[in-house]
């Protein structure tokens, strides 16, 4: 039978786990019609007169749906039924790693909506509105400028999620100094001191987002423990971008990261990428002597990426 | 009430500085019930009862009688001016106590040390030298201010070369301190002091000391909290210990324990052996004063 | 400036940027007791009061970033100057935190005042080694108000709290950038400055 399939597709949207209920377009409620789904033909059970009713929709229902006049098989009405959910309240982030350039924000839905969601940030200042310059790799994602810093006031942020279902937001309000938290130091090498069993050199480089360490100089938290032992020791350091580990286990292959904060302000960087290094050892006297002490900068395969909150804190460290 | 025959001049108490000399003054009041008609002359002067000689007497006229001493140091309180009433008996006209001493010296050598007594009480404490004793009732005050600030004074309590303020200490603020010293007979200043509080702190030691062995058999790694916690200053530590069964400490090399931290691992031990650890602690930089050790801690490294 | 001036008032300048992390430290601790005495609303982190006629009065430290980069030393440190004459005078008439009620807080409270008087003294001692005139004392900012009820007066302080964490900040920046224009020729000089 030759399907007269000429016909503009309407979209109607439906909540998952809802009923839907379609219409024929404008064909009697009480005709005799024949639904397909994506081609399928659909039994009469789905049928209240000419209309489909589905009920307690899933995605897998979403698709093309076709309406054809009893007889003729003439096409009365297509529509796209999408099926999804409204956005929840969006999780919003904003962060400052370039600080005093500016902050980005970021933001995603707790849950998927299997639907085009869209996005509208706002965001106030001093009683101003200030422009949100989208991130064109990053989609959830726009930048900030800072035109005035050593702010008092708060910065308050509101994204509204929007998809046909419907849509949702979330404010956040936040000080200038709370959300500086740098990237994590970069360039981390720890290698041996010749004829210090018990020593390591680490040297490490700001990261190179910091746009300014001559005015905004950041403190460093370094952190290191032998691999066969699982506690970390720490060091604190106020300036400069080395430091030596003075109580090295002998002979230990040790696993070291940085971390980095403002100064005065904000949080703690992620730890960097882990390096390692084993303290140099004294060698055999029966055997020749090999250069002592290869660096060893390569980056450990095992990223250590925890955020650090009131200082750099160690996934081992929950407890104490 | 009994009548005055005569009074001294000047009045009591006299303070006098040791060596000085001194001029006293009796006069005769006109009605006294001890005699009708007494001339100046017939007074005589007494040093705590001793009569002093007659050279050194002066009649100035019919009533007034005056004594001088060259040098007060042998002046032996009281003074007192007599006469001889009839019947040769001796009647006291009046007497004033006499008190020598010297004027303060400039206290000399003034310093002083931050201490902290508790975790967020940190006090200052300053000591000089007050010279000779004065013998007389010498205030000692403490005195601090910045450029443009001046701080309570400091009374030393039952001592005259120490004393400890309790105002808050504040750290990076050039510290003017001096000493001022006044008795009756004069008033000196020490030089004045200029100090930075951070180079002149002694820290508590730190505390909760823990050690842990698990490692190693030759490896302990002690654990502390630090007591002293005023950014952006800094610790720096000595570490110490033995076997228990030895009396000699041995130290960590100061410079591996030379940045702030809160643990230090201590190697080529013996096995399975009991060790007690101490450490002491001050602020990096400048500061001249280590804390006290701290408490003993006992570990055991493993067999 | 010969080099022992020099030596000298990059020792000041050091002293007064460690002042200044030290004042920071010090208003971390004495705010989060304060905004508990003060209570709820004011001790909660999201708290962000409209400001008040008082607060308004209390110098603002935030600053064009441009401008602030482009900032003399003499500029640089009268504003610093200017802020602390300013927030002083604000800090004498905070509410105080009755001495008999908490007393280790107005304790700290007055700890606070005096250290900050010698941030003042610190700031006033560099401009005049270096040559600059201090900023003329603009009449106080504070005429003697009516009392305002008391959750103005809460309101007040808070903001005033708020804007000193501000400019202890920007100061920390502002000195770190001072320190590192006077070059360290006689840091040795900071042995020989400290006899007894």
């Amino acid at each position: 039978v030759q399907r007269h399939s000429q016909q503009e597709s309407h979209v109607h949207y439906a909540q998952l786990g809802t009923d839907v209920t379609l219409q024929c377009g404008s064909v009697d409620p009480e005709a005799t019609v024949t639904w397909t789904a994506n081609t399928t033909d659909l039994d009469a059970s789905h049928l209240n007169g000419s209309r489909l009713v589905l009920h307690n929709v899933d995605l897998s229902q979403s698709g093309q749906y076709s309406c054809y006049e009893g007889t003729s098989w003439h096409l009365k009405y297509r529509v796209n039924l999408k099926v999804g959910t409204p956005p929840k309240e969006p999780v919003l982030m904003c962060r400052s790693n370039n600080y005093p350039n500016g902050f980005y924000c970021s933001w995603h839905l707790p849950s998927p909506t299997y639907m085009n969601d869209t996005y509208d940030i706002t965001i106030i200042h001093d009683s101003k509105e200030i422009a949100c310059k989208k991130d064109i790799p990053a989609k959830n994602r726009c930048y900030i400028q800072y035109h005035q810093v050593f702010s008092s006031k708060k910065y308050r942020v509101t994204l509204t999620a929007t998809n046909p279902l419907g849509s949702s937001s979330t404010t956040i309000s936040f000080d200038e100094f709370s959300i500086v938290k740098p990237d994590p130091p970069e360039s981390v090498v720890a290698k041996p001191i010749a004829h210090n069993p018990r020593r390591l050199q680490v040297t490490w480089q700001y990261p190179s987002s910091w746009p300014d360490p001559d005015s905004f100089p950041l403190k460093f938290f370094l952190r290191y423990r032998p691999l066969i032992i699982d506690q970390w020791q720490h060091v604190e350091l106020s300036d400069g971008t080395s430091h030596i580990i003075t109580d090295a286990y002998a002979g230990k292959e040790y696993i070291i990261q940085v971390a980095a904060k403002d100064n005065e302000i904000g949080t703690w960087s992620d730890w960097s990428v882990a390096v390692h290094a084993t303290p140099w050892t004294e060698e055999p006297k029966h055997l020749t002597t090999e250069a002592q002490g290869t660096e060893t900068t390569t980056a450990s395969t095992s990223a250590f990426m925890v955020a650090p909150t009131a200082r750099p804190s160690d996934p081992d460290d929950a407890g104490n | 009430l009994v009548q005055m025959c005569g009074h001294i001049y000047p009045e009591s108490p006299v303070i006098l500085p040791i060596g000085s000399s001194f001029t006293a003054f009796c006069v005769l009041y006109d009605t006294c019930p001890y005699y009708d008609k007494v001339h100046a002359n017939q007074i005589f002067w007494k040093t705590k009862n001793v009569i002093v000689p007659k050279e050194q007497y002066h009649i100035i006229n019919q009533t007034v009688s005056s004594i001088t001493f060259n040098d007060t140091s042998t002046l032996i309180s009281p003074l007192t001016c007599n006469i001889l009433v009839e019947g040769n008996i001796e009647q006291n006209i009046y007497g004033i106590q006499i008190q020598l001493g010297y004027p303060p010296e400039k206290p000399e050598n003034v310093s002083c040390i931050v201490i902290q007594l508790e975790k967020k009480k940190i006090v200052k404490r300053c000591t000089w030298e007050p010279g000779r004793n004065t013998y007389l009732k010498t205030n000692y005050t403490l005195k601090s201010a910045w450029s443009n600030t001046n701080f309570p004074d400091c009374i030393p309590e039952d001592v005259n070369n120490s004393c400890t303020s309790f105002d808050d200490v504040t750290f990076f603020v050039r510290l003017y301190v001096w000493v001022e010293a006044k008795n009756y007979l004069g008033e000196v200043n020490s030089s004045h002091i200029a100090f930075f509080p951070e180079d002149y702190v002694k820290p508590l030691p730190p505390r909760n000391l823990f050690l842990n062995s698990r490692e190693f058999p030759t490896v302990l790694r002690l654990s502390w909290e630090n007591q002293f916690n005023e950014p952006p200053l800094k610790l720096k530590y000595k570490i110490r210990y033995r076997s228990a069964d030895s009396t000699n400490w041995a130290e960590v090399p100061p410079e591996d324990t030379e940045s702030e931290r809160t643990s230090f691992t201590i190697q080529d031990l013996h096995p399975f052996t009991k060790y007690i650890f101490q450490i002491s602690c001050a602020v990096s930089g400048m500061s001249r004063y280590w804390s006290d050790w701290s408490k003993e801690v006992i570990g055991f490294t493993a067999e | 400036l010969n080099s022992t001036d020099q030596g000298t008032t990059r020792h000041s300048i050091q002293q007064m940027y460690d002042l200044t992390r030290y004042l920071e430290h010090q208003l971390h601790t004495l705010a989060a007791s304060y905004l508990n005495y003060l209570g709820p609303p004011f001790n909660e982190p999201d708290f962000d009061p409209p400001r008040t006629i008082g607060a308004k009065a209390v110098p603002s430290a935030t600053v064009d970033i441009q401008e602030w980069h482009s900032l003399n030393d003499n500029a640089r440190l009268a504003a610093n100057y200017q802020a602390y004459s300013h927030l002083l005078c604000h800090l004498r008439t905070m509410d105080g935190a009755d001495a008999a009620a908490v007393p280790t807080l107005h304790h700290s409270l007055a700890h606070f005042r005096a250290s900050l008087q010698g941030l003042l003294g610190s700031i006033g001692g560099i401009m005049a080694a270096l040559g600059y005139s201090l900023p003329t004392p603009e009449p106080p900012p504070i005429t003697p108000k009516p009392v305002p009820p008391n959750f103005l007066r809460k309101m007040d302080d808070f903001w005033l709290l708020k804007e000193l964490q501000t400019w202890l900040w920007r100061s920390a920046k502002d000195f770190n950038r001072l320190r590192k224009r006077v070059p360290p020729s006689a840091v040795m000089l900071r042995l020989e400055s400290r006899r007894f």
